[in-house]
């Protein structure tokens, strides 16, 4: 590639940063519930507009909703189409419940004609064995994957696990990180099985910045030693790494810094 | 094979020394007796009878540490688990035994079946929680490792603030007061667990002998890992025993996990275990099913199918089947804003959560919770407990502030200061997040073993259907209750 290739493709490049920036929303709201006639959907409000947060799903799915009595951190990138359930989509999206409670979070709107929640494999009931709903031409399911044990030959591997803000709360889809660490170190027999927390911070569109609490990258890897140890990682390999510094936030990449990485050497 | 349930009435006269069994008030077990007791019997309850099936067959009482008083205070494991009250024991129960022994029965032990030991132990008062709730108490220190601090805001039994049994007393105690549970049908409520706790996100405790993880699922506060841990510590606590040997606690775990109890006659819907009729009631059903299945579904639900009762039908038992069929399905249907309880809205399910019944009691047979069943459901906690106001002349039992520390995750819907009766859970894991949490109970006979939740506060099945109605908004109209109610009291 010549220097006038890389030169046109690195203006390119920085011609959509802008663009990509303005797409980025990083706000902090109540969540608003809006029921349908299938299950809810959880959206909120940010400077005079309503985005579509998440609908209502089970323990096993990718984006777990907000709470009411409880700000929400919403992280995302405004996807392109039609509104959801009347809000505009974000796709991807972090949605951090904040721990302290906030009472006037509290909005429960009722269903209402046209109003529709994207389809859902879990109904609101109780499961059920009839095809899941989902649009033609839709992936299956990601099911989590059968435990499989590890088979050599083993090479340093890392684990990661990101946070909701100021949380060291393990939800489903993480402890099975931590499973598949601890796993991977047994069989391979580590040396060493590093555990590195952070904290992190999240710059908001409207310029304020939030940062977790000092205690919280050591309440995450105390948590997750607590784990690889009772699921029998030699207590002599583990090494714990805290992270006090913040980087400094950017408002697009960072839910990524809210990091705990378990790296396993053989 | 035939199964002939046996009135254990005719039993008492018939064949053994039961004399216990000669009336509906004397069919309680005084720690001490002798006696076979039979492999299948049957117990009246106020809407029928419960069945009691032994499945390693019949159980000679004389000698049997379950039966048998191994301490001080001449009680025994049946005293607060009688065959007759689905192996716990009513409020009415206790009442009856006060007033046949005069407060004599061993159940009354200062120790716990009086609202504090230092009161004068021949007054019907001094053991009011007992006689009005059947609440035994449990007295716990505070955890070192607690996140929270604790006040006593109001104490009408007067222990926590008592000089000798209190908080401030030279051995500090938190006593709570809670109804003993069912000892049967343990197979599934003692179910090993994965070893990480959904609700937690962090490990579950382990059985000390085995190192295997449990299922956290059989006391109150989840306090004990196993029956064995559970029978040395009531050995030791409630029975006031100097000591227990590994042989007792065999043979006490040995004949507790072989009981199965549920209801099995109704005198409104008749016999409840006929052949074809719904495949989760009767005790047969519970020893016969296996544990550990998933009932949050429609095609194989928590208590299965009452298809069989849904025959339209004129006789009154046949309107009665059909109630107890459409209790089933508001159980498992009927959609409601399920919002603010610990553990189910706050693991990433959301609040609030439209769902049903069966989302949180999604255990095959019993309704209890497949994961670690502790719940904030809002019983113990202000506002939503099931108390008098705070300073109401009827209020009976302590309050107390709790406190949690600036460093500690508040609790999800009550913050970071709460009211509560009982903080439950958290007088284990010392953790701000549990306190108000109960392990959710089993639904089995129900009718033998009032009241109910577990302060006691809910005196009959309309009362507990009122408390959900009311905590949920679910606006059951009078029809879905007594549907609701008749469900409830087959089981």
């Amino acid at each position: 590639m010549t220097g006038r290739a890389i030169k046109k493709r690195i203006l390119a490049a920085l011609a959509l940063l802008p663009i990509a920036f303005a797409q980025q929303r990083s706000f902090v709201a109540c969540p608003i519930v809006r029921d349908t006639k299938t299950v809810p959907c959880f959206l909120a409000e940010s400077e005079g507009q309503t985005y579509f947060l998440a609908i209502q799903q089970d323990i096993q799915a990718d984006l777990y909703p907000p709470q009411l009595l409880h700000e929400v951190l919403v992280e995302g990138t405004v996807a392109p189409g039609p509104p959801v359930c009347g809000g505009i989509p974000l796709k991807p999206v972090k949605l951090s419940v904040l721990p302290e409670l906030n009472l006037a979070c509290n909005m429960i709107l009722p269903a209402e004609p046209g109003i529709e929640a994207p389809p859902t494999r879990r109904p609101a009931g109780p499961s059920t064995k009839q095809a899941p709903v989902i649009p033609a031409g839709a992936p299956p399911a990601a099911r989590p994957a059968p435990p499989q044990r590890s088979a050599g030959p083993f090479t340093r591997r890392d684990f990661q696990i990101t946070y909701d803000f100021d949380s060291a709360f393990l939800f489903s889809r993480d402890t099975r990180v931590v499973s598949q660490a601890a796993a991977y170190a047994t069989a391979a027999q580590a040396k060493t099985v590093e555990v590195t927390a952070h904290r992190a911070a999240s710059l908001l569109s409207n310029g304020r910045v939030l940062t977790e609490n000092e205690a919280i990258a050591a309440q995450r890897a105390e948590r997750v030693v607590d784990i690889l140890r009772g699921l029998g990682t030699n207590p002599a390999s583990i090494q714990v790494h805290i992270v006090p510094e913040v980087v400094k936030p950017d408002g697009v990449t960072d839910p990524e810094k809210r990091l705990l990485t378990i790296r396993v050497t053989p | 094979m035939k199964h002939l349930w046996i009135c254990a009435s005719i039993v008492g006269v018939s064949a053994t020394a039961l004399t216990w069994a000669q009336q509906p008030s004397a069919n309680w077990i005084t720690a001490g007796s002798s006696g076979m007791l039979p492999a299948q019997m049957e117990f009246a309850t106020p809407t029928g009878k419960v069945g009691v099936l032994l499945t390693g067959g019949p159980v000679e009482m004389k000698d049997h540490p379950f039966f048998t008083p191994l301490g001080s205070n001449r009680r025994a494991c049946v005293t607060c688990h009688q065959p007759a009250y689905g192996m716990s024991f009513s409020a009415e129960a206790a009442r009856e035994l006060w007033r046949r022994t005069n407060g004599k029965d061993p159940l009354f032990a200062a120790i716990d079946g009086s609202n504090c030991p230092d009161q004068p132990q021949e007054l019907e008062s001094s053991h009011s929680l007992l006689l009005n709730r059947g609440l035994i108490r449990v007295y716990l220190p505070i955890p070192k490792n607690a996140e929270f601090s604790i006040e006593v805001v109001s104490d009408p039994p007067a222990c926590n603030t008592s000089p000798t049994y209190g908080l401030k007393s030279a051995n500090p105690m938190v006593s709570v007061y809670r109804r003993p549970r069912m000892a049967a049908n343990l197979k599934y409520v003692t179910n090993p667990g994965p070893a990480i706790v959904l609700k937690l996100g962090a490990l579950a405790d382990k059985d000390p002998v085995t190192g295997r993880p449990v299922g956290m699922n059989f006391m109150a506060d989840a306090r004990e890992a196993t029956l064995t841990t559970q029978a040395r510590s009531a050995s030791l606590g409630h029975i006031q025993a100097a000591s227990v040997t590994d042989e007792q606690l065999r043979r006490i775990v040995d004949f507790e996990s072989q009981v199965y109890v549920a209801e099995i006659s109704d005198r409104n819907g008749g016999n409840l275990a006929e052949p074809g009729g719904p495949a989760s009631l009767g005790p047969k059903a519970m020893a016969d099913h296996k544990p550990g299945v998933l009932g949050d579904n429609d095609y194989d639900p928590v208590f299965m199918l009452f298809d069989a009762w849904k025959k339209p039908g004129h006789t009154p038992q046949d309107q009665f089947r059909a109630s107890v069929a459409r209790g089933a399905d508001i159980f498992m249907f009927r959609q409601f804003w399920l919002r603010d309880a610990t553990h189910i809205n706050s693991i990433g399910l959301g609040n609030p959560l439209k769902r049903t019944c069966a989302t949180c009691h999604n255990a095959q047979m019993t309704g209890q919770d497949l994961s670690a069943g502790w719940v904030d459901l809002g019983t113990t906690n202000y506002p939503r407990w099931t108390e008098p106001p705070l300073y109401s002349a009827a209020q009976e039992l302590p309050v107390f502030k709790v406190t949690c520390k600036p460093s500690a995750s508040p609790h999800p819907y009550l913050g970071r200061v709460i009211y509560t009766t009982d903080p439950g859970r958290a007088l284990i894991s010392g953790r701000c997040v549990d306190v108000g949490s109960i392990v959710m109970q089993q639904f089995r006979g129900l009718a033998a073993r009032a009241p109910y939740f577990s302060n006691g506060s809910a005196k009959n099945l309309r009362e507990l259907v009122d408390y959900y109605d009311r905590r949920f908004e679910m606006r059951l109209s009078e029809t879905e209750k007594q549907d609701l109610i008749n469900f409830l009291g087959v089981l």
